[in-house]
């Protein structure tokens, strides 16, 4: 028996189901928001809402949109003859950020990783391919994370894209190794894009 | 060099533990389950990150420490060496990981700044010596590649390196021929794989290959003295693939090539490049089976005097001399690989050896700078051995200095 009500419960349970979040923080969060100005629980509970509803993803680079093809895909001033490979939507976010990038992208959403039951089969990588394959495309930049998996999800990538004669390029040195795109800072990603090397 | 502080806290028995140890050699005395072996456990895991007593590092953090919620371990120790001291610390914690699930996360410093395992190559070099090494001649195989392992990653640090990379990479390929076999997929996946695995792999067995010949080398003559000349120790690498010379043949002769040596006009590269096709030949058998059929982590050692395989058909007698006598190499190989003294890290293993054995092996306390040693039985040891060494009594995971000589 628990002295406390069922809606405070069902919070504290959900919010500890989310990733590094363990019962005590979830139960701080949950009467953090009990206690605090009214409508932050308003405003947060409208947010996740639009988080499942409002949002998709883009029919062309799978980045994450409210609209399709999403902003950068449908700009008519992008280079739509570079495709940058990224792991994640944040990946995006840290080179939109460098300000020295015009071409379009394509988020995987993830990288090769055995051990933890992702196969290529569960990355948007037969749809980067299809992109290639219908025309337009003249590089295709892999700017996975400079980690051991980022490193084997770009080779294989390199081995499905060579045939298909595209200029095939690596961010290049300089990121921190075994460290997260997002996390690198705005000079040093500009460098590794415009030292990218030929694979 | 030696150690001259340990601290230890909730590993094993010891809740928490602070240790000087003095320069002459340490006798270590208590009965069974009292914390003598996990003493030198920690200082060998402090040297190579691995406990040669388990593989399942969780067992190492205090077991009331964790009920309690306080699920970490600590060791730090202070190495002397020739050349500089460094601070050697290790913790180990378990933590729930992005998925809810437990994980035993270890960390590394070395001088305060965090290090991968690899970096731990030449901080702190030991020799151990536990009763149970005597399986190491005729144990299962996976015991001697670990032996080897652990040996060589303590001073070569391209190896360690090698080592780590062809054991994550083995594992991840494993995982995706599992994962072919019974989902399917596309096995162009394996690839970067195959070429990662064969390159460590090839470092790693050249590695191998190049330490059994040099233990041969030292454990001969050893193993002459302590057998009065009847007899004479070799140790054969059987590799589990070996370009030069296909498995079937190297079973029944002895490799010819020279130790660390590559067969006449082959290089490095060729090895790598035959390792690949071998992969690739073998890939849809692979396939079927989940798992990684060739590589070094199919290797095996033999121990044979003549024509006798002491695995099979030596008596325990002979088994235990024959470790006695790797031992004996490992730490004249260390000495003259590292250009330094390893520590001498003995349990309890002159209980099983005749006194001419005794002899020989505590005649190695002298030609280290540190030894530790352990007992149930002081006794065991000459009373001019035990005045020259320092006594500590160990109780209960508590350690407390002898007054005078037992
Ligand atoms: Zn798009």
């Amino acid at each position: 028996m628990s002295a406390l009500p069922p809606s405070v419960l069902r919070l504290i349970e959900t919010f500890s189901e989310l990733p590094g979040i363990g019962p005590k923080t979830a139960s701080r969060l949950t009467f953090f928001l009990l206690r605090g100005e009214s409508d932050l629980a308003l405003r947060l509970a409208q947010a996740l809402q639009n988080l499942k509803t409002q949002t998709r993803l883009c029919s062309i680079c799978y980045n994450i949109t409210e609209q399709d093809p999403c902003l950068i895909c449908s700009d008519p001033q992008r280079d739509r003859t570079t495709i940058c490979v990224v792991e994640e939507p944040l990946d995006v976010v840290a080179i939109e950020r460098t300000e020295h990038y015009r071409g379009l992208y394509h988020v995987l959403h993830g990288a090769l990783a055995p051990m933890e039951g992702v196969f290529a089969e569960h990355l948007r990588i037969a749809e980067l391919l299809r992109r290639v394959e219908s025309g337009e495309v003249r590089e295709v930049i892999l700017a996975t994370n400079p980690t051991s998996e980022g490193d084997y999800t770009a080779a294989y990538l390199l081995a499905k894209l060579r045939p298909l004669s595209v200029r095939v390029t690596r961010l290049g040195r300089g990121l921190p190794v075994g460290g997260d795109l997002e996390y690198a800072d705005q000079i040093t990603l500009t460098n590794a894009l415009e030292g990218r090397r030929e694979l | 060099m030696r150690i001259r502080s340990l601290s230890l806290e909730n590993f094993r028995n010891y809740i928490r533990l602070e240790m000087e140890w003095p320069e002459q050699p340490v006798l270590l005395v208590g009965g069974n389950a009292q914390g003598k072996t996990s003493l030198l456990e920690a200082i060998y895991y402090l040297a190579t990150g691995r406990s040669p007593l388990t593989g399942m590092d969780r067992q190492l953090i205090n077991w009331t420490a964790e009920q309690e919620g306080l699920s970490y371990a600590r060791l730090r120790t202070e190495v002397v060496g020739r050349h500089q001291v460094r601070e050697i610390e290790m913790v180990l914690s378990v933590s729930p990981n992005a998925n809810g699930i437990p994980r035993l996360q270890k960390s590394i410093r070395v001088d305060r700044r965090p290090q991968r395992l690899r970096d731990l190559t030449g901080c702190l070099n030991v020799v151990l010596f536990l009763p149970q090494d005597v399986e190491l001649v005729a144990g299962p195989p996976a015991g001697r590649r670990d032996y080897l392992d652990a040996t060589l990653s303590q001073v070569d640090r391209t190896y360690a390196a090698a080592l780590e990379t062809y054991g994550e990479t083995l594992r991840e390929r494993n995982a995706l021929l599992r994962h072919l076999a019974e989902e399917g997929g596309d096995p162009a996946q394996l690839d970067p794989l195959d070429e990662r695995l064969a390159r460590s792999g090839v470092v790693v067995a050249q590695g191998r290959h190049r330490l059994v010949g040099e233990l041969s080398r030292h454990a001969g003559p050893f193993h002459a003295e302590l057998t009065g000349g009847q007899e004479w120790l070799r140790l054969e690498y059987h590799p589990n693939f070996d370009p030069a010379s296909p498995p079937a043949l190297t079973y029944q002769r002895p490799l010819l090539v020279e130790p660390g040596g590559l067969p006449p006009g082959v290089s490095l590269e060729d090895l790598e490049r035959a390792f690949l096709q071998r992969l690739r030949q073998r890939r849809r058998e692979e396939i079927e089976r989940g798992m990684t059929l060739t590589g070094p982590h199919r290797d095996e050692v033999r121990f044979r005097v003549g024509d006798v395989d002491l695995g099979l058909f030596g008596s325990r007698g002979q088994q235990r001399t024959a470790v006695l006598a790797l031992k004996m190499a490992q730490l004249a190989w260390m000495q003259e690989i590292a250009g330094e003294d390893p520590i001498l890290l003995l349990d309890e293993v002159l209980a099983e050896l005749d006194e001419a054995r005794r002899a020989a092996l505590l005649s190695l306390v002298d030609r280290v700078e540190q030894a530790i040693l352990t007992a149930t039985d002081p006794e065991m040891f000459s009373l001019a051995f035990r005045q020259r060494a320092a006594l500590f009594r160990v109780e209960g995971g508590i350690i407390r200095p002898c007054e005078r000589a037992v």
